[in-house]
């Protein structure tokens, strides 16, 4: 897969105003119909479109040369591309580009990622009939909707709660494990992202101490093709050398990247959505000299897990381990459906609507009409006589009447008829995972106590004196220090 | 970054035992006293690390006397009333007898044997009186005790009369209950923006950040891609400045907003807090200072902030304002209304320099934007010559300065703005989202994120009524002229924005304890929250037509079908989704 240049910035976090070549663009469909594609100038994939490269969506064939340089959030009509010629023309690569559709899940929807011989000069294209996308920039919630799956992914509502509650902000250095498909990879990427380092990704242990901290995202995951291919969309993306991806067994192995020594990590956030968090655990351990957590700050942590009996053992183990603020939580989300619900007879036949009496009124209109008719229809077949009242509305049959609401359809505004109504959306997601959070304290030895009881002697000043424990308390201040020693650390106050 | 240590004069949370939280300013050489819980030194708290516990404790030393001091719980101590092997939790229990165990249920296992394992609570009567301790005792008994409440406690339990009935449940459940009144520990935590917003919510003023939820704070976070643009940052090696991350705010939730997304664009905290003693002293001198400098209450923008400038009567170059990464708020008052920065030491009214969100954090009034002219600070003040200025005492001439940068930077700020551009907008405003979108759309550059929050539904699915499938392809077939826009039928160009969604989150917490776990039993009520986004978009000139068996449509009426799809994918994405086309 061809590697953007380092210098290139990644458009999850520069997108600059226009797009760009050879960067990832996201061709809207509609809402849940995103398709990613990398912009080509010419080719990456031989398949011999006239046009150059070309996205073949439901909607419309797109071809490169009318979605770059175009301002972000356009609107681009699809072209007229002869999709039927080309490819038959021997084209080599076919086998290889199915094998990577079958990988995919919107298959019907994936662009077609094609390419013509560098040395025919792509031709101009033409605008078609119908058909449109809207061209828009990466962010990590598109790429959440849009990326190919291989595993179970976090959410757009799980990770932003997660990456507030790891205080992952510019400058954070972040663990994960596993990566999988690299959902949460992405945002916790934006989340520390607070510059590129001048140093090249694989020493940027230099970075640790320096009076700069890079944000970082060490991104661990065991199985060896998804580690790959996080990879390779890591470089894609521009994002080297802000998410660093390492094949390892985290639980077995540890967090230690690939030219990195782990305790060069200084991580301050971890994030763990494997199935055996307690297990990763205990290589998180501070004591250990290889331990990739930093020594000055207190990390924050979560794991991630659909089961209780996962949560119970994880919590065991953090408790244990010395970790405090353990909290678990779970995220429900939903997202909420607007529509107008048109109701009553004056609807009859259409589509998307109750046709059902909106009122009693109408209700018992109706019923007076089909009592009429029906009067009618017994008057005529018994005695013949004659009909009272109003052959009127009853007689209209009902061919009649759905025509003339069919007819009045043009001159209505539905958008603003009906009931304004909402509610949630179709599918719920009800249970995702359960969130574990825990913090573990930096480190505090007796000698940085003693430190800091010299810099800060507890001297008394009484305040606002006020009547009870309190005030008494502060009156007798004037107590000798008891020397530290203790293993507790005793803060005593001294008297000044 | 957040210095790891709590600094002199920070704001800090302390945790209580009874899980709320208060929240101090930590002053050097003073007491810090929460309330039952006692009191301490602050300078035992300085220089120490944050997420420790600590447990007040009085001692008595050789002659008598009592003092007070703190001691780190550690964290085997913070667990120990809680027995993760405990043999008769439920999960142990053989047979898996189903009993329903939640706190207080009535509850029995039998064992194998049939014979009773664990005890129910049937028998045990609900008697207030069991506790025979009573409320003036265990006062009199705190008023002697000089230890963390743990002494306390026990004696308490010690004389609960039907302790010995409790299940192991009720007992642990009842020590918990205890623990919570009458231990005198605390956790000393950093003020940053979760630690903010909960304390808000939950203990101080909800209404004063609109009921924002943190998952719901974090849910505008993304969806309005906010994150830092490091302007420092040379990305193509030629040190050119990246330009870009340029945010534009509507924010009435006190500031909790901004400082949100300010928190994200690493403009929050200053990066060097040792400077935080400097600076608090430089605040407390300046007071008298501004005594005649009232000026600065009209413009709470101007970068003038300390005394220099009464003593200092050059003109002094322009404001020093950020290209990048910056936060455009805009207000409906007169001043903006920003209260909440205080805790990140920033005030908008005396902004420190050395706050990152001093050149990064523009305001200005919605009269401002929509007609600077109409604004005194926009005027442009009378230029005076060389001479003149000469003339003039330093105290005018000062003045004069002054009044000149004050208006450059409105000016600078309103020019700026009005050029649009922005690569968002994020809104938590009590206004109609409808008035606000109108007039601020159109500074919006391509692709950039509309988030809108909302305690309640109901104005955000207006809203999403406006941009609607069907009002959208009514617009499009019969375009009205934009002279007339807003129309009735088109209070907002439905064209603009694409694939509005509302969405919302909610947080449930559970309690993890071994053999008792399940979800709190009580939270918070009052607003859901909801939050609307969208994507702004450049329609193509001309007409576009969409593809799909869009003929079909106007055959068989599927306008009302549009109609009724709206809000569901087909909303805001291409003219053919609202047919069916798999
Ligand atoms: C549910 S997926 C993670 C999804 C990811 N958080 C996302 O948002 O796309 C779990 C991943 O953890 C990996 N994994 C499981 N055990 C692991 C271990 N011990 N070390 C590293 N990775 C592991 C699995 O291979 C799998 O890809």
């Amino acid at each position: 897969m061809a590697i953007s240049s380092p210098t290139q910035a990644s458009p999850f976090l520069h997108c600059g105003s226009n797009s760009e070549s050879d960067s990832l663009a996201i061709l809207h469909l509609k809402r849940d119909l995103l398709i990613p594609t990398v912009l080509r100038s010419h080719d990456d994939l031989n398949e011999g479109y006239s046009e150059g490269k070309v996205s073949n969506t439901r909607f419309g064939s797109f071809p490169h040369s009318t979605l770059i340089g175009v301002p972000w959030g356009s609107q681009v009509r699809a072209s007229a591309v002869d999709t039927g010629s080309r490819g038959r023309k021997g084209w080599e690569g076919k086998g290889k580009k199915r094998k990577r559709d079958e990988d995919r899940q919107a298959q019907d929807d994936v662009a077609v990622e094609e390419k013509l011989k560098p040395e025919i000069e792509p031709k101009a294209a033409v605008d078609a009939a119908t058909g449109f996308v809207h061209l828009l920039p990466p962010t990590p919630e598109i790429w959440t909707a849009s990326l190919p799956h291989r595993t179970q992914v976090v959410y757009t509502p799980d990770y932003s709660y997660i990456l507030h509650r790891l205080r992952a902000r510019p400058g954070t250095v972040l663990i994960e494990a596993g990566a999988g498909s690299g959902s949460f990879t992405h945002a916790a990427a934006r989340a520390v992202y607070n510059g590129y380092p001048n140093v090249n990704t694989g020493d940027s242990s230099t970075g640790g101490s320096l009076a700069k901290r890079w944000g970082k995202v060490w991104s661990f995951e065991f199985h060896e093709q998804r580690a790959q291919k996080l990879q390779e969309e890591i470089k894609q993306h521009g994002l080297d050398g802000i998410v660093e991806v390492t094949h390892r067994d985290a639980c077995k192995d540890g967090f230690t990247p690939n030219e990195t020594p782990a305790s060069d990590l200084e991580a301050n956030a971890v994030f763990l959505d494997l199935p055996a968090p307690w297990l990763a655990l205990k290589n998180l351990a501070r004591a250990s000299t290889s331990s990739p957590l930093s020594r000055t700050t207190a990390i924050h942590l979560c794991t991630f897990s659909p089961c209780i009996e996962q949560v119970q053992r994880t919590i065991t183990a953090l408790r244990v381990l010395g970790w405090t603020e353990i909290d678990m939580v779970e995220i429900a989300a939903h997202r909420i459906e607007v529509r107008r619900e048109r109701v009553g007879l004056a609807e009859e036949g259409l589509r998307g609507v109750n046709d059902s009496p909106a009122s009693v009124d109408e209700a018992v209109g109706r019923l007076r009409e089909v009592e009429g008719r029906s009067r009618i229809f017994h008057n005529e077949g018994s005695e013949g006589e004659e009909q009272a009242a109003a052959p009127g509305p009853a007689q209209v049959s009902k061919q009649q009447r759905l025509e003339s609401i069919r007819n009045a359809l043009e001159g209505r505004k539905l958008f603003k008829e009906g009931r304004l109504i909402h509610k949630a959306e179709q599918e719920l997601k009800t249970h995702t995972s359960y969130l574990v959070f825990a913090v573990l304290p930096r480190e505090w030895s007796e000698e940085d106590e003693k430190l800091a009881q010299e810099k800060w002697p507890a001297k008394v000043e009484v305040r606002q004196e006020k009547n009870g424990p309190v005030g008494r308390r502060q009156k007798k201040k004037e107590a000798k220090a008891k020397a530290g020693g203790n293993k507790e650390f005793e803060m005593a106050a001294t008297t000044i | 970054m957040k210095q790891e240590l709590v600094q002199p004069y920070a704001y800090v949370a302390l945790r209580l035992p009874s899980d709320a939280t208060i929240v101090i300013q930590v002053l050097p050489n003073t007491t810090i006293s929460i309330g039952k819980y006692g009191a301490f030194q602050a300078n035992n708290i300085v220089g120490r690390p944050y997420h420790l516990t600590f447990e007040i404790r009085d001692t008595v030393t050789g002659d008598g006397r009592a003092q007070s001091g703190l001691r780190v719980v550690p964290a085997a101590e913070l667990y120990a009333d809680i027995k993760d092997e405990a043999p008769e939790t439920p999960t142990e229990a053989e047979g898996g007898n189903p009993g329903a165990g939640g706190d207080g249920v009535e509850y029995e296992i039998v064992g194998q044997n049939g014979e009773v394992v664990m005890r129910t609570n049937r028998q045990i009567l609900d008697d207030p009186n069991s506790q025979i301790m009573t409320m003036d005792e265990i006062e009199a008994f705190k008023a002697q005790s000089t230890g963390s409440g743990k002494e306390l406690i026990a004696k308490i339990l010690e004389s609960h009369s039907a302790l010995d009935q409790k299940t192991a449940f009720a007992l642990a459940k009842y020590t918990l209950r205890k623990t919570k009144k009458y231990l005198r520990r605390f956790a000393v935590l950093p003020l940053d923006v979760p630690t903010l917003a909960r304390w808000i919510l939950t203990d101080k003023e909800p209404m004063k950040i609109m009921e924002l939820r943190e998952e719901i704070l974090s849910l505008i976070g993304s969806w309005s891609n906010v994150h830092c643009t490091p302007s420092t940052t040379s990305l193509d090696g030629d040190g050119v400045e990246v330009k870009g991350g340029r945010w534009l705010v509507i924010d009435e939730t006190a500031g909790l907003l901004v400082a949100s997304m300010a928190e994200k664009m690493a403009i929050l905290h200053p990066p060097d807090e040792d400077g935080l003693e400097a600076e608090c002293k430089r605040s407390s001198n300046h007071e008298a200072d501004t005594i005649n400098g009232h000026d600065e209450l009209e413009a709470p923008t101007t970068q003038d902030g300390a005394a220099p400038h009464l003593h200092d009567p050059r003109p002094r170059k322009a404001s020093r304002l950020g290209t990048a990464n910056t936060i455009t708020l805009i207000h409906a008052n007169a001043q903006p209304n920003l209260s909440l920065l205080k805790y990140f030491h920033f005030d908008a009214f005396n902004p420190p320099k050395s706050h990152p969100l001093e050149s990064h954090l523009r305001t200005l009034s919605w009269l401002q934007l929509l007609s600077p002219d109409d604004d005194l600070g926009y005027t442009e003040p009378e230029i005076a010559s060389e001479e003149t200025i000469q003339s003039w005492k330093s105290g005018k001439r000062s003045n004069y300065y002054r009044k000149r940068r004050r208006w450059g930077r409105i000016k600078t700020i309103v020019d700026e703005t009005r050029a649009g551009g922005f690569d968002g907008l994020i809104v938590a405003s009590v206004m109609s989202p409808v008035s606000i979108l109108r007039n601020t759309v159109s500074l919006l550059r391509g692709a950039a994120q509309v988030v809108i929050y909302s305690p309640t539904v109901e104005s955000l699915v207006e809203l999403s009524d406006y941009y609607s499938t069907g009002r959208r392809t009514a617009f499009l077939t019969n375009p009205p002229d934009s002279n007339l826009m807003p129309t009735d039928d088109f209070p907002l160009d439905p064209t603009l924005l694409l694939a509005p969604t509302i969405q919302t989150a909610r947080c449930r917490s559970w309690q993890v304890l071994p053999g008792r776990t399940h979800p709190f039993m009580t939270g918070r009520g009052g607003s859901e929250g909801y939050v609307f986004t969208a994507t702004r978009v450049l329609p193509a000139e001309g007409k576009v037509e969409a593809r799909g068996k869009f003929k079909r449509r106007k055959v068989d009426g599927d306008m009302a079908r549009s109609s009724s799809q709206q809000g569901n994918p087909a909303s805001g994405g291409s003219g053919t989704i609202e047919v069916d086309t798999t």
